[in-house]
């Protein structure tokens, strides 16, 4: 064999020693971790943490991964060699989309990972050398990854707008790539990010849920309807069998984008419905066009039902203040409430007529409760007028008797 | 005119059983306005018992397989259910996500919410969409045609 | 009628003696009416109460609903249940101002010491009575109150767990200390309480009112005997004028100032902030609250419930301790003043909500 060759072989040896020891299922419990070695300092992705104890909590450190396993052998002089932007992906994806491999740590494991990220925006500027996007490490981390389900990740539900906006919220990183460093601060506004952060409700969508987390593209045009149509349904439902599902089309805008936004969505408001310059509709109808009824219909019935809840939950509270007690009240504006509910759906017709029927529910439910609130007013003042009467005949009583007393022959 | 034989007290017993008169008349108005709130108290109202352990869920005979209805329950609304398979369930119908009324979907077969796309199965749990728990289950029982649903103690 | 009647029992015989009643005329008989009143509101209770009976349930599953049942579906249920809550509280207040008048005017000398005995056992049932009937509506402020005034009771060493246990019908307030407050309420206490009424009644009538001291030797240096009114109908008729009035009281403040119900209670809820007991209570609540941890070694707490209890049996045995001397009977009226400030300081305190 000539020496060439011989080296070659050696090289091929290695390499594949190199990448079974990467592979080997070593049993957890022998989990061998280097010994730490005096680390030049690189990218630290944990805050604060060098990478030797950041892998103490990595889950690839439990399951017996070392540093040799991603970065090769040490250095001679001691260290890790730094691997390049573009061989992460790559790299990750050597056991990430293995399904035999992963399926020995954990039988049900997604392996498309990779595949979704070179679909992406993200994957596809970095195939092309463009480096200032984000790979695998950016957001999981470098060292210290733990499960997405597990509150301390970078991608735990609750941190994802956070991760992202490290780059998409900057606008040193935004600008070169023509893009607005708006985004992530606009999602926190929302009532999305409210649900998420404030009131802890993870069902609530942050930047993966609608864009994808490997595959991240923004979703097109046609699309934005079917991506709110995870969660909103009716509303989906309703609008594409509505006229303005084909005008919309035609005209390039992204449906719910259209009256709603992308990223600071707010909550809706009686008062986007009208043909008033501040109202929404306004932008495009006038009083001349088609649906300037509906409009003005659809936007007098919420003012009308807004009103008469307003009454009677003003009426309901002076009652239980004056310490009567009005469940029955309660319960019906509850069902007004429920009323006005399907009325915000209703609105995604774009028509007076499915509007009215459940708008006449919701009325009688609003007058209900009103009524409840004013009987028990009027059963308060029916008692004091009661005990005022009582009160006479007892004064009267007492009047006599005081005479009668008075009258009493002297002891 | 002779000297005055008639006693001093005439005039006085006219006073004194005015007196007695108007004190009969007064001490019965206080004891009519003490006897009759005590009379009303003592009839049973019309709905004999508070409706918060135990309502009735509507006719068992009206409810045809693969159907549902709403009652009120207390301060909440409540869901009857009768299975594709005959059985009779009910549930307190308040998503677990955002508090709005859920609703019996006849060709999904199972529990829906439609503010938030969750999904129920008809043993209450919750199996797809936003709502964290499952639905909170009443006791329903058949007496004769009539449906009585009751809390869980 | 009357014949018949007369024929059968001792009708004429208690109308002899009714008709022989005399109550002194002075300007402390004021006070004697204080003891009906308390009566009076005592009957309240038991009408408005076993009206009560016929719509509450004790169960801790139901208490609560059945209270708001007979407050919004029962007819004039409201007005029982706002009632009997009110009188309760006044029937306390009437119930101290007796006792204390009775301290002041010293009417539990020789030979009423028996009188004063039940007197007094009868205020420890009415204020047991106010501690078993608070529990029963099953709300927040009284699911919590009655876990601290029954937690005060485990204090007492020795018998103390057991007293707890006792009272709690278990380690903690549950649905069994409900049933067992209720059957204290609606039946031990009321048996107890006829009984000790009937005897106190019974006393009055055989004694007579007590005179006060500084008019009996008034009268005695003036050489004459104490003035006196009849019993019938003078007096009777005064004490129907109360009672009257006391009536209209109740009735007002039933309209006005309806008693709550506030929330249905949750065991397994943090205790909310500003839990206190009843307001004849809140003097001994805020006495116990400035003790210190330790006094001599032993804890703060306990020292103090000594304290209060030697005072009770110190108020049980008043009439063997006074020795009805001038300076005895000063002595008396002092502690009394200095009792009566402390309990009323120690009131206010807690309604203004200081701490120590």
């Amino acid at each position: 064999m000539t020496r060439a060759s011989m080296g070659l072989l050696v090289a091929a040896a290695v390499v594949m020693a190199a990448t079974g020891a990467m592979r080997a299922a070593v049993p957890i419990a022998q989990g061998r971790t280097s010994s730490p070695t005096a680390v030049a300092p690189h990218v630290v992705e944990s805050p604060g943490q060098p990478p030797d104890a950041a892998f103490k909590d990595d889950v690839h450190a439990r399951a017996g991964l070392t540093c040799a396993s991603c970065h090769g052998g040490p250095k001679p002089g001691g260290g890790y060699a730094t691997i390049a932007r573009t061989a992460i992906a790559p790299l990750c994806a050597k056991c990430h989309a293995d399904a035999a491999y992963m399926k020995t740590f954990a039988p049900q494991v997604r392996v498309d990972q990779y595949a979704q990220y070179q679909t992406s925006v993200h994957g596809r500027q970095m195939a092309k050398g463009e480096t200032r996007v984000a790979t695998c490490s950016d957001c999981h981390r470098a060292h210290g990854i733990v499960a997405v389900r597990d509150t301390r990740s970078p991608v735990a539900p609750t941190h994802v707008a956070q991760t992202c906006g490290r780059c998409h919220g900057d606008p040193a990183r935004m600008t070169p790539f023509n893009r607005s460093p708006d985004i992530p601060g606009d999602w926190s506004k929302s009532v999305h990010a409210d649900a998420l952060l404030k009131r802890g409700d993870t069902s609530a969508p942050t930047c993966s849920t609608c864009h994808g987390s490997h595959g991240a593209t923004p979703p097109g045009a046609e699309s934005v309807a079917n991506v709110c149509a995870q969660c909103h349904v009716r509303e989906a439902e309703l609008f594409k069998k509505s006229r303005k599902a084909e005008l919309f089309r035609s005209m390039g805008q992204g449906d719910c984008l259209t009256c709603h936004s992308n990223h600071h969505i707010e909550p809706p408001q009686a008062s986007w419905i009208g043909l008033d310059e501040k109202a929404l509709c306004a932008t495009c109808h006038d009083d001349t066009m088609p649906g300037a009824a509906a409009i003005t219909t659809v936007r007098a019935g919420f003012d009308d039902l807004q009103g008469r809840m307003a009454a009677a939950r003003e009426v309901l509270g002076r009652a239980e203040t004056a310490g009567m007690l009005v469940e029955d009240g309660k319960l019906a504006l509850h069902n007004a409430g429920e009323a006005h509910v399907r009325l915000r759906v209703l609105v995604h017709t774009f028509a007076a007529a499915p509007f009215d029927d459940v708008l006449k529910e919701g009325v009688a439910a609003a007058n209900e409760a009103r009524t409840v609130g004013t009987s028990a007013m009027s059963e308060l003042q029916y008692r004091r007028r009661g005990l005022a009467v009582a009160t006479l005949v007892i004064l009267g009583f007492l009047g006599t008797l005081l005479v009668k007393i008075r009258r009493l022959p002297a002891t | 005119m002779g000297p005055r034989t008639s006693p001093e007290p005439a005039p006085a017993s006219g006073r004194r059983s005015v007196l007695s008169w108007l004190l009969g008349t007064w001490s019965a108005g206080v004891l009519g306005a003490i006897a009759f709130p005590v009379l009303r108290y003592l009839v049973p109202p019309e709905v004999p018992e508070a409706t918060t352990l135990s309502v009735k869920g509507g006719s068992a005979s009206a409810l045809a397989p693969n159907s549902a209805r709403i009652v009120p329950f207390g301060s909440t609304p409540a869901l009857v259910v009768r299975a594709p398979t005959g059985e009779v369930r009910a549930f307190n119908a308040t998503c677990t996500h955002l508090a709005c009324t859920v609703q019996y979907r006849t060709d999904l077969e199972h529990i829906w919410c439609a503010c938030h796309n969750g999904h129920y199965d008809l043993n209450g749990k919750n199996i797809a969409g936003p709502p964290p728990r499952p639905l909170t289950e009443y006791d329903a029982h058949v007496q004769g045609d009539e449906i009585i649903i009751s809390k869980r103690t | 009628m009357r014949t018949w009647l007369t024929e059968r029992g001792p009708v004429a015989e208690v109308q002899e003696a009714i008709a022989h009643k005399t109550v002194p005329q002075h300007r402390y008989s004021l006070w004697y009416y204080l003891g009906g009143m308390t009566l009076f509101f005592f009957m309240v209770q038991v009408v408005t109460g076993i009206l009560l009976l016929l719509y509450y349930r004790p169960s801790s599953a139901e208490a609560y609903d059945s209270v708001q049942f007979i407050m919004t579906r029962v007819p004039f249920g409201w007005l029982v249940r706002s009632i009997h809550s009110w009188s309760a509280n006044l029937m306390v207040g009437a119930a101290f101002v007796h006792l204390f008048s009775v301290l002041f005017l010293k009417a539990y000398r020789r030979p009423r010491e028996v009188s004063w005995l039940t007197g007094v056992l009868l205020l420890f049932l009415t204020l047991g009575f106010g501690f078993t009937g608070y529990l029963l509506p099953w709300n927040e402020l009284s699911y919590f109150a009655t876990r601290v005034g029954t937690d005060i009771a485990g204090v007492v060493p020795g018998v103390g767990e057991f007293i707890l246990t006792f009272l709690r019908g278990g380690k903690d307030i549950s649905g069994a200390t409900l049933t067992r407050f209720y059957g204290f309420h609606v039946a031990v206490l009321p048996a107890i309480a006829t009984a000790l009424i009937g005897l106190h009644l019974l006393l009055v009538q055989y004694h007579g009112m007590s005179v006060p001291p500084s008019v009996e030797e008034e009268a005695a240096r003036a050489g004459r005997s104490v003035p006196a009114m009849p019993f019938m109908p003078h007096f009777a008729l005064r004490d129907l004028f109360g009672w009257t009035v006391a009536l209209a009281l109740l009735a007002g403040l039933s309209a006005y100032l309806p008693w709550e119900l506030g929330h249905k209670a949750d065991p397994f809820a943090p205790a909310p902030a500003g839990i206190e007991p009843e307001w004849y209570f809140l003097w001994t609540f805020q006495a116990l609250k400035y003790m210190p941890a330790h006094i001599l070694g032993i804890e703060g707490e306990l020292v103090a419930i000594a304290v209060m209890g030697l005072g009770a049996v110190a108020l049980v045995l008043l009439p063997f301790l006074d020795t009805n001397t001038r300076r005895s009977r000063a002595i008396v009226t002092w502690l009394a003043v200095g009792a009566l400030v402390f309990m009323v300081t120690m009131t206010l305190l807690a309604v203004g909500g200081s701490q120590p």
